[in-house]
């Protein structure tokens, strides 16, 4: 049950991320690219840093002082999830949007597929098995659908 | 010959994404959800602030004239991201990156549907409904694959 819970979780929060480009689309118009998506960030970082305060006052407790110790790579989230900006820019005029998409969705699926099964960046093992296989050919069938 | 220099380019930019989804699922098992998406967003917004001044062609308006709501954007996307951060450790990456995709897309037809936020109409078509019941399907089939392994272990 909690799995389904949790999964229904974050295909809402898929959702917000499709609100969030369509309005995202528009600011970048009047204000450009660049600057939009800083503002998306400079509000995580403010929303963020109230909540950070708000769990401090509650008596929870504080992580900020342990990010040094953490290795260095579990710290390139930013960076790393930031190269897909910076791809976009530059094929979405090249092939067009639809290509894009369709491009960026096969690359996220089949990296999430072989990071489970070999359990990286320090996840856990979930092993690749036909039900995987077939979620994978479905995904491809409605992209193929759409696009 | 673009496509074939674009598609492993976009391949790749998809992979980053599905690493720094697992990496932050990571980092928020050895801090906290709060502490992760609030490191994620500063890094973003020290490079795009870099970004900005270098690149940033001069624009008529500014993100401080413009009016609040057109911001409110930002709070769906911290919205997902506490999402992705809660899921990726509990369900697994692929799980979670299929949800997030499923969500993206049906509300991405459902935006194109009504035509909200001043964007062109596009009707669901029987193509289009088709493919939401293909995605709820790929999600049924990550869950059975979850649940499986769930009982294997014990």
């Amino acid at each position: 049950m909690g799995q389904i819970l949790m999964l229904l979780f974050v295909v809402i929060g898929g959702m917000a991320l499709a609100l969030e480009a369509a309005l995202l689309g528009p600011l970048g118009e009047s204000i450009g690219r660049l600057s939009a998506s800083l503002s998306i960030f400079l509000i995580g970082v403010l929303v963020f840093s109230v909540a950070m305060v708000v769990l401090k006052l509650a008596g929870k407790r504080n992580y900020l002082a342990t990010l040094p110790k953490q290795p260095r790579w579990l710290l390139t989230g930013g960076l790393v999830g930031f190269m897909y900006t910076i791809v976009l820019t530059i094929t979405t005029p090249l092939v067009g949007v639809g290509t894009t998409m369709v491009g960026i969705l096969c690359g996220q699926i089949s990296a999430s597929l072989v990071i489970d099964h070999f359990g990286l960046l320090g996840s856990e093992r979930r092993a690749i098995d036909r039900y995987r296989i077939g979620a994978l050919a479905l995904i491809l069938l409605a992209l193929w659908l759409i696009y | 010959m673009l496509l074939t220099l674009a598609f492993p380019l976009l391949l790749l930019g998809g992979m980053a994404i599905a690493a720094q989804s697992s990496i932050n699922g990571t980092l928020s098992v050895r801090t906290d959800v709060v502490t992760t998406a609030w490191l994620a967003n500063v890094v973003a917004a020290v490079i795009l602030f870099v970004l900005v001044i270098f690149f940033e062609p001069p624009q008529t308006a500014t993100m401080f004239s413009v009016p609040m709501w057109q911001l409110s954007g930002a709070l769906f996307g911290t919205f997902s991201m506490v999402a992705i951060v809660v899921g990726v450790p509990r369900i697994g990456t692929a799980a979670t990156i299929v949800a997030v995709i499923a969500g993206q897309i049906i509300m991405g037809l459902m935006v194109d549907h009504f035509g909200w936020f001043g964007n062109t109409q596009l009707r669901l078509d029987e193509k289009r409904i088709m493919a939401i019941v293909l995605l709820a399907g790929a999600l049924y089939l990550i869950y059975l694959s979850n649940v499986r392994r769930v009982k294997t272990v014990d």
